[in-house]
Formats: C-alpha cells, structure tokens, sequence
C-alpha cells in the first residue's frame, strides 16, 4: 500500500463530523484533514454528499462534531466567520456581484479591509494571475461563462486564502473551456502554497488535478488515499464501478531523438505510448486493450507492443465477459477477456502470464503536479 | 366645454403664475409621501429581508398578512388610524389626529406592506447560492445584507416606485385622518377632491397637473437610478 502521506500539517480537521438535517443524517466522515499545499478531491456520485461536507469543512453549514481549523475548534458562528473569512470559495455558478470584474476581484478584499494601494495591487495581480486583466472594466452582464468563472476564481484567490474550496468549478463550462481552465488552475496551484479542497464527480478531473483522493458515497468516506492508489486498488465495490474498469499508471513522459514516447514509471518501469508531450502524465489502459499470452508473444510482424510479464491475482466477471487481473511488478494491469478465451487460457491464480499493450491503445493525460517520490507504491 | 377650457388657462396662471399656495400644498404633498416612503424603507426593506432569509414558525402567515396588505384599501388604513388617533382612542394623547404626522403614518401603513412585500419577493427570487457565494466571500451579517440588496436594485427601485406612486396618489387615507384643513393639512389628492365637491374645477385641473407633473418627474428620477448600470440590449 502506499507510504504516501499528506504534505504538510492540517489546515482544517474534521473528526467525527455529521451535518444532520431534519433529523437524517447527510454526510458523516470519522476523520478528514486538509493538509496545507495540498489539492485534495472529494470525488463521488451526485448526491453522496460532497458538497455538504465542503460547506460543513468551510464554515458555510453548521455541522456536529469536532471542526479544527489550523488547530483552533470552530464552534460558534463567528468561528465559521472567521473559518469563511481566512478561506475562499468558488462555486459551480460564478455569483459575480453587480459590479464591474474588477469590483467582484476586490469584493473579497474589501470585506477583510484591504484598501488603497494594497487593493488595486492584490487585484491587479489575481486578475493576472487568471488572464483576465483585459477584462477589469467589464460588468458581468458581459461576460463569457468560461471568463465568469476565472472572475470567481481571481476573486477568491485575491484574499490569499490558507484553503480554497471548489465545488464542481468546471460543471457548467463546455469540454474546450475547461480544458484551458483546468491547466491554467493546474498551473497556479502548483506555485501557490494555498490548500485545495476541490468537489467534482468527474474521474477525469480528480486525476488531472489531485493529490489526494477521498471517495464519498451516501454519506459516508468509502476510500481515501493518495491519487493513484485509490485508483488503482479500490477499496470497495462501489468505488471500483464508480471508476470504471480503466488502469491508471502515473509517470513522466520521456520523448526521444527517434520520438519513441515513453513513460517512465514511478518504479522505474516503461510503457512505450503513441503520443505524448514530455512531462508527468498519466497513462490509462482500457482493459478491452490487453491482450493475454501463456507465452511471451513474437513481436516480429506485430505494431509496437508493451508486453509485461504478470501473474495472475483473480477474476470477477464483467457483464457477459470476465475481468483479470494481474500483477506486473507492483502495478496491476487488468484484461478483458470472453469466457471462451479464459477457458481455452485455463488461467488459475498465481499463473505467470504475459500482458501485451499496443503503444497506440495507451492514452495519456498530462499532469502538471508530478507525484512526490514518497507516493511511490512499494507494495 | 367652457369650464374645462377656462379650468386649464386657470390652471396655467396657478402654475406659471407663481400662486403660492398651490406651490404649498404641492410641496407638502410631496414631504407627506417622501416621508411615509422614507420610513417603510428603512422599516420595509429589513423586514422583508428578514423574513427572506431566515426560517421560522408561521413565517407563511407572515408573508400573507404582508401581501393582505399591499392590497388593503387606503380608507380602511385611514380608518383603523383614525379610531386609534382620535381623541378618545388608545393613542388619543398624542393630539395627532389632523396633522401632517397623522397623515405619514397613516400612509406608512399603505407603503410598508409594498416595499416588505416586494423586496421579499425580489430576495426569494435570487439564486440561493448567492448568499452562499456572499458568505463565502467572509462577509457578516450586514455586509451580506447590503450586497443581496445591491443584487436586487432593479426590483427594489420597481418597489419603490409602486409605494411612492401609491401613497402619492392617495386620498381616502389623508382625507380622514388629516381632515384637508387649508393651510395646514391640504394636499394635491384631498385638494382636487374638495375643489371639485366645491365646483372650483379650475382649481381641482390646476392641482391634478401639479400632481401628474410631480408624479411623473420622481419617478422618471427614480426610473434612472434604476436603470444606470444596466446595460442596454441592442
């Protein structure tokens, strides 16, 4: 399992936290932390209870239980005040003020007494920070949802928060927008020091930007871990249906003279992939993709292939086929095979097989906050 | 046609003429209703957001009992205004009964229900996530109070203009509790309506042109400050 741990101390803590409404219970966590520098994914189904627990964490609900932020309990309404006023917030829809962009930058400032010089200063430099400088003058009533939502960000990120929370910041934009969003927040985060807290039911998008993963389900923390391991070894069923059957690899893309694309694994392994720019990146392998010899397969006459020698680990079934999973050192890699294939394959647990990848079937996602060495899985 | 014709020069020469007393009353219509306008508002605004924003028992009732009120008839308010005013009433002491003050809270009771009622409305309209977003941002109490109010300018102003348009067109109300003592208690509506009770139709065309002109000029003011900001659709 892994070693990881989180980066730093705990901004906000959560120990035995519930926000109960009308008698029945909506979210309920044993223990949560948010640890500074860090970006942490709430991640889950709609409705499990996600952004409950956010606004239960930032001071935005009242919650039973123990509520720690930099150590000191939250318990009175002016703690959740003071929680709210060291913290930020951006939610799916970017709520600008009826001001100009730059009055909505300020806003958050303005509430914490900034003025002067110091204001026009702090605002200029987040409305830099997001691109938007260009757009200072304009009123809301003007503005793009994509540019909308980088207001709200530049807003939040103005007051210099100790946590910023985000929930479902990208739900509302369409895929391009998001895209270019979701890299440039990449980007700033990876140089502030500032604590995410970041909600989202997109799988994409926790892999794109977490450090950390906690995955809620009805109420209630199912798994939580470094990135890859929670998607890598689901710890519960509903975890694994949630992710799908794809395997995630994490590494760093090496482009060579010839421009072989290679991705170097945190345990030193390689997978040879179709394209890629060089950088940390994540490979996903469909297991629809994985091919299974007994034997190690000619690659004479055949695309470039990954082939891995494995053992098998087990099987569970998989609507009218069968999911195998083996181990290649210490990553698992996955296969789907018919149930005439794994017949004719006799495969049995423990049984030394050979996985085999086309380099074109490997899809990489950039990643901009490469893993920390300490999360390598050294299982 | 004769009368009507003469009412309007003689209305003419009251305006133009420089005719001092249509000039008080006039003023004195409008300090009536500023005033009740100026009290709901600061009465009005809170209490609708109040009740906007927070949940309580019979706050349903509440809500109703408002939007009763935005619809009650002025001489009604004037009458439960007069019964109490009046010397022998509860509030009898206060000697308030045919005066000026009698009369803005007589109107106050017709404007209060108006503002509440609508900025109520206007609130409730507003996303929830607003107030989320406000909070967020770390604002307390008031300062979150006066950005949700900020958000809903347009139909407060909306609000504003309906109370004012409401009270300054009024005449059953200060009719019984200010008594249209010339000189003293006389306004634009109560005004037209004795002129009239009188046969002075010169004078009742004179006052209703004072009235429309100073109706319409607030509210062209009012209408401005409501719309700055907003950007024009082409």
């Amino acid at each position: 399992m892994s070693a990881g741990v989180t980066a730093g101390p705990a901004i906000i803590e959560a120990r035995d936290l519930s926000v109960v409404r009308g008698g029945k219970t909506l979210v309920h966590v044993d223990r949560f932390a948010l640890a500074q520098g860090e970006i942490h994914v709430l991640l889950g189904p709609n409705g499990a209870g996600k952004t409950t627990l956010m606004r239960a964490l930032n001071g935005l609900e009242k919650a039973d239980g123990e509520l720690l932020f930099e150590g000191r309990p939250v318990r009175s309404g002016g703690d959740r005040l003071r929680l709210r006023r060291s913290t930020s917030a951006v939610f799916q829809q970017a709520y600008l003020l009826a001001t100009t962009v730059r009055g909505n930058v300020e806003s958050g400032l303005r509430i914490r007494g900034v003025r002067g010089d110091e204001l026009r200063r702090r605002s200029d430099e987040a409305l830099d920070m997001l691109g938007i400088a260009h757009l200072a003058e304009r009123r809301r009533s003007g503005l793009s949802g994509g540019e909308a939502q980088r207001v709200s960000i530049a807003r939040a990120l103005a007051v210099d928060p100790a946590a910023v929370f985000l929930d479902e910041p990208m739900a509302s934009l369409d895929p391009p927008t998001r895209r270019q969003l979701l890299a440039d927040l990449e980007a700033i985060f990876r140089r502030l020091s500032t604590a995410v807290l970041w909600v989202t039911h997109d799988t994409e998008e926790a892999l794109a930007v977490a450090r950390r993963v906690t995955f809620l389900a009805d109420g209630v923390v199912v798994q939580e871990g470094a990135t890859a391991d929670v998607f890598n070894n689901p710890a519960a069923q509903v975890v694994a249906d949630y992710l799908g059957l794809d395997v995630w690899l994490e590494g760093t893309v090496r482009v060579d003279e010839a421009g072989a694309v290679r991705l170097l694994l945190l345990d030193g392994a390689e997978l040879v992939c179709g394209e890629g720019e060089p950088g940390p990146a994540i490979a996903c392998i469909h297991p629809d993709d994985v091919m299974v010899f007994l034997a190690r397969p000619e690659a004479a006459g055949t695309s470039l292939r990954n082939v891995f020698e494995a053992s098998v680990r087990g099987f569970r079934p998989a609507g009218r086929s069968r999911l195998v999973s083996m181990d290649w050192g210490s990553h698992r890699i996955d296969a789907l095979l018919t149930r005439a294939a794994c017949e004719e394959l006799d495969l049995r647990p423990g049984q030394t097989v050979y996985a085999a990848v086309k380099a074109s079937a490997i899809q990489l996602l950039p990643k901009g906050r490469a893993a920390e060495p300490e999360q390598a899985r050294t299982s | 046609m004769h009368f009507i014709l003469q009412g309007f020069w003689e209305s003419l020469r009251l305006l133009f003429g420089g005719d001092s007393s249509t000039y008080e009353i006039a003023l004195r219509s409008l300090y009536v209703s500023a005033a009740a306008l100026g009290v709901s508002l600061v009465i009005g605004v809170p209490l609708g957001s109040a009740i906007a924003l927070t949940t309580f028992p019979g706050r349903r009732f509440i809500v109703a009992v408002i939007n009763t009120g935005m619809g009650v008839p002025p001489v009604v308010v004037g009458l439960i205004v007069a019964l109490f005013l009046w010397r022998t009433g509860p509030l009898g002491g206060l000697h308030l009964m045919y005066t000026v003050q009698a009369m803005i809270i007589a109107q106050v009771f017709i404007a209060l229900p108006i503002v509440a009622g609508l900025s109520l409305a206007a609130l409730q309209q507003l996303d929830p996530g607003f107030r989320l977003q406000i909070m967020a941002l770390g604002a307390g109490r008031w300062r979150s109070f006066w950005l949700l109010i900020r958000e809903i300018r347009v139909p407060l102003m909306a609000a504003v203009m309906a109370a004012f348009g409401g009270v300054i067109s009024e005449v059953g109300a200060v009719l019984m509790v200010g008594g249209n003592i010339i000189g003293q208690t006389e306004v634009l509506t109560t005004g037209i309506v004795t002129n009239v009770s009188m046969g002075l139709f010169a004078s009742a065309v004179a006052l209703a042109v004072v009235l429309m002109i100073l109706s319409f000029t607030t509210n062209y003011a009012m209408t401005l400050i409501q719309q700055a900001g907003l950007k024009q659709k082409s």
